[in-house]
């Protein structure tokens, strides 16, 4: 394996619990987002267009979805004879063998892995998050810089500061402080969870915290607050597009109807930073004589014949005559039948919403249907209630 | 199905395709809303578990090679995969190939090197779905030198059975499955059944007849080495009967009116079965997306599309963009068309990247659709 400059580790092992049914059966970095995304597809495509080309994807919750979705990593052209993307599980090594106990714990059980390709650098990723970020240019202010750590940042507002991980810097962007959820904050820059490390001050601080047994093995709570106390190099860069978390359903739920806007927060159509996906080799959406459809995204493979009205649908969705689909994020193959009502709400993948049923209320929380399951004829489902598959 | 090659033709006479062909093969003609002709084919091959494709190329083939890349889309990237047969010259070789039959001749190395036991052999203007494991299986089962597809005559294009001209047509013994006659480019056949240009022999044995038959000066693939050898009855020559759809695509007025029947449940159904999808090269588009007053009526719609106007009947590409006030009747828009505000069409084919500006109207008879060249500005 010939060298790489910089090497990306993706931390895909998440549960994702506060998805509540949507990451039931699945990792959260499998989850759908923006008709025909998964949300692993936008770091994954910031790889690519940033000539990272080197992802090691760290798994360990419900990987199955996630590893059949990844596969050779052609759709981001990542199937490479010298790099290309390689799924990490946890694995055992004769006389021990765990489960990653934490973000640091996670990379440090691959060192062999990051090793083996020798590099200056190394990127920490969450699949968290939906942005287009240009990672190179992150990691050229990381050598302009000398830096031993490079934390990615938002500036946000100074009311929501206390919700996140704030660093305080000096003027030039170096690191004085780390503060989790800090009541007064000194500084309105979050960290995004987005790393650089350069690789040999990684290793070390890796090595060494993992001798440590109070260690939560955390990059927050312990290698960053390890390496200011040691007075290393910590930078932040600023990121200012968009950015959204896609943790909750009702985060998922907006981020998704934030592609609706005009114009749209975060443009997917720009031929200069595609955003790839696994295609599912779908014909193009029929929308039948007597369908509308209102501000909304409709991917291959649906067929319409309903009322579509501010929603996003993903591949393969059927809504028969006389449906109406309204503030709703349909997932790939959900049947929605004649005459249902879904309104402000989530249906997971091939869910099936039966003749007349009513999904979700015209005003608080998100409604969700779980994958596969089904909502029988003429039944309720209330605002803020999941409704799950039933177990097979 | 293992021990089974295909090679598809792709130099057929695009005559009456005018305009659309003038810049690609037949086989790259973008059509149903996202794909190439040739998809059909080759997403056949696959779909019978079809390792190796050969693809003759003839004219215009940039385009087709641009599309095809490595096969990767369609699964045929690995070992033995996809194999681009391009025109070439040499003492023997004029680079032009004479018909099907010339063009064997001139990849007889491919079909000589290739260690497959059968081949199906198929022409590139066919839009169907289909699994050729039967037709071998009966191949192998009546002990035939030749197997030739056909379909029974149908009488109107209702998005069912074979639909266009067929040049050949076939009596078949509907027992045995022996073809008892063959008529060539009559104008008023007597044997009723269309061939649909498909077909399916032994490696070796399509070798041998190719060799014998450039050898004799021939070089018509139906009139020199099915026709004659029917008629003389040196070799077993069976019909297998399809009875799927299939649509040829020989003309301005086939295509439009396949981009029409496209969108019928019945056509939509035979084409895209859910568990064998139709692939094609991947474009990477968003999804498409419906602004203000967006309107759409019994039309597909690729991803990537913008609508701001109102389609009916239509057929939009990946990437189309109609803009407010636009009405697109009747048409078919190829991928990133742009139509500009207050802009009319009915019954119009706008090849690629074409732009109809401001107000322009243009407005066809059903009879006779308009045909816009690729990048033209109106």
């Amino acid at each position: 394996m010939r060298k790489k400059q910089c090497v990306a580790m993706l931390l895909a092992g998440g549960q994702g619990s506060r998805l509540g049914i949507l990451t039931k059966n699945v990792a959260k970095p499998a989850v759908p987002y923006g008709g025909k995304y998964r949300i692993i597809d936008f770091p994954l495509s910031n790889c690519t267009n940033s000539g990272i080309d080197v992802v090691g994807v760290l798994t360990q919750y419900r990987p199955l979805e996630l590893n059949a979705y990844i596969g050779s990593g052609s759709p981001w052209d990542l199937d490479l004879s010298n790099g290309g993307v390689y799924v990490l599980p946890p694995y055992h090594s004769g006389k021990t063998g765990e489960w990653y106990k934490g973000t640091a714990n996670a990379i440090y059980q691959n060192i062999p892995f990051i090793a083996q390709w020798d590099p200056e650098y190394v990127l920490v990723l969450s699949g968290d998050h939906i942005y287009k970020m240009d990672y190179n240019a992150m990691l050229q202010s990381h050598i302009a810089n000398g830096a031993d750590l490079t934390i990615a940042v938002r500036e946000v507002p100074w009311a929501e500061a206390p919700r996140f991980g704030i660093l305080n810097t000096d003027e030039n962007n170096q690191i004085t402080e780390f503060e989790e959820k800090p009541k007064n904050p000194k500084s309105n820059k979050a960290s995004m969870g987005v790393y650089i490390f350069s690789w040999s001050k990684m290793r070390k601080y890796l090595e060494q915290d993992e001798l440590n047994p109070n260690s939560e093995n955390d990059f927050g709570k312990n290698i960053i607050p390890d390496m200011l106390a040691d007075g290393q190099k910590l930078f932040t860069y600023t990121f200012d597009g968009y950015w959204k978390d896609v943790g909750t359903i009702e985060s998922l739920w907006e981020a998704n109807m934030d592609l609706l806007e005009m114009p749209m927060p975060i443009d997917l159509y720009d031929k200069k930073w595609r955003i790839y996906a696994r295609n599912p080799g779908m014909p193009p959406h029929y929308a039948a004589e007597g369908s509308k459809i209102v501000n909304s995204l409709i991917t291959e493979g649906c067929e319409i014949k309903g009322v579509i009205n501010h929603s996003v649908l993903f591949a393969g969705v059927q809504v028969d005559t006389g449906a109406e689909v309204t503030d709703a994020v349909i997932m790939p193959g959900a049947v929605i039948e004649r005459g249902a009502i879904v309104r402000r709400a989530i249906v997971g993948e091939h869910a099936h919403i039966c003749a007349g049923a009513v999904v979700g209320e015209e005003t608080g929380l998100i409604a969700v249907v779980g994958p596969k399951a089904v909502v029988g004829p003429g039944e309720k489902v209330a605002a803020g209630v999941q409704i799950d598959a039933d177990e097979q | 199905m293992k021990d089974v090659m295909g090679l598809i033709y792709t130099g057929e006479n695009d005559i009456h395709l005018g305009e659309l062909t003038s810049v690609r093969a037949v086989a790259a003609l973008p059509i149903a809303g996202r794909y190439r002709v040739i998809d059909f084919q080759l997403s056949s091959m696959t779909r019978t578990g079809i390792k190796r494709v050969g693809i003759i190329t003839q004219k215009n083939y940039q385009s087709l090679m641009d599309h095809l890349g490595s096969g990767r889309e369609w699964d045929l990237h690995g070992k033995v995969g996809l194999h681009i047969l391009p025109p070439f010259v040499t003492r023997d070789n004029q680079g032009m190939y004479d018909g099907l039959l010339d063009s064997l001749r001139s990849n007889l190395d491919f079909l000589r090197l290739s260690p497959e036991k059968y081949i199906v052999l198929t022409n590139s203007h066919s839009i169907y779905n289909m699994d050729y494991s039967e037709a071998i299986q009966q191949h192998i089962e009546t002990g035939a030198d030749i197997t030739v597809f056909y379909a029974q005559p149908s009488e109107a294009f209702d998005g069912e059975g074979f639909e266009g001209e067929a040049d050949a047509h076939f009596t078949v013994d509907p027992e045995t499955k022996v073809i008892k006659a063959m008529e060539v480019g009559e104008s008023h056949p007597t044997c009723a059944c269309p061939s649909l240009k498909i077909y399916v022999a032994e490696r070796e044995t399509l070798l041998h007849l190719v060799e014998r038959s450039s050898a004799n000066g021939y070089h018509h693939f139906g009139r020199d080495l099915i026709q004659r050898n029917i008629k003389d009855g040196t070799l077993k020559i069976c019909g297998y009967e399809y009875k799927g759809y299939c649509c040829q695509i020989d003309s301005i007025q086939a295509y439009f009116n396949f981009n029409q029947t496209v969108m019928t449940e019945k056509v939509r159904k035979a084409l895209f079965p859910a568990e064998y999808p139709v692939y094609t090269k991947v474009r990477d588009d968003m999804p498409a997306r419906y602004e203000g007053e967006g309107k759409c009526s019994n039309s597909l719609v690729g991803n990537g599309c913008i609508i701001e106007g109102t389609v009916i009947n239509s057929v939009l590409f990946r990437g189309v963009k109609v803009a407010k006030g636009a009405v697109v009747k009747n048409s078919v828009l190829m991928q990133d068309v742009q139509i500009q505000s207050g802009a009319e069409l009915d019954h119009c084919i706008l090849d690629k990247s074409s732009v109809i500006r401001r107000n322009g109207r243009l407005i066809a008879p059903a009879a006779y659709p308009i045909v816009i060249a690729k990048n033209v500005v109106i």
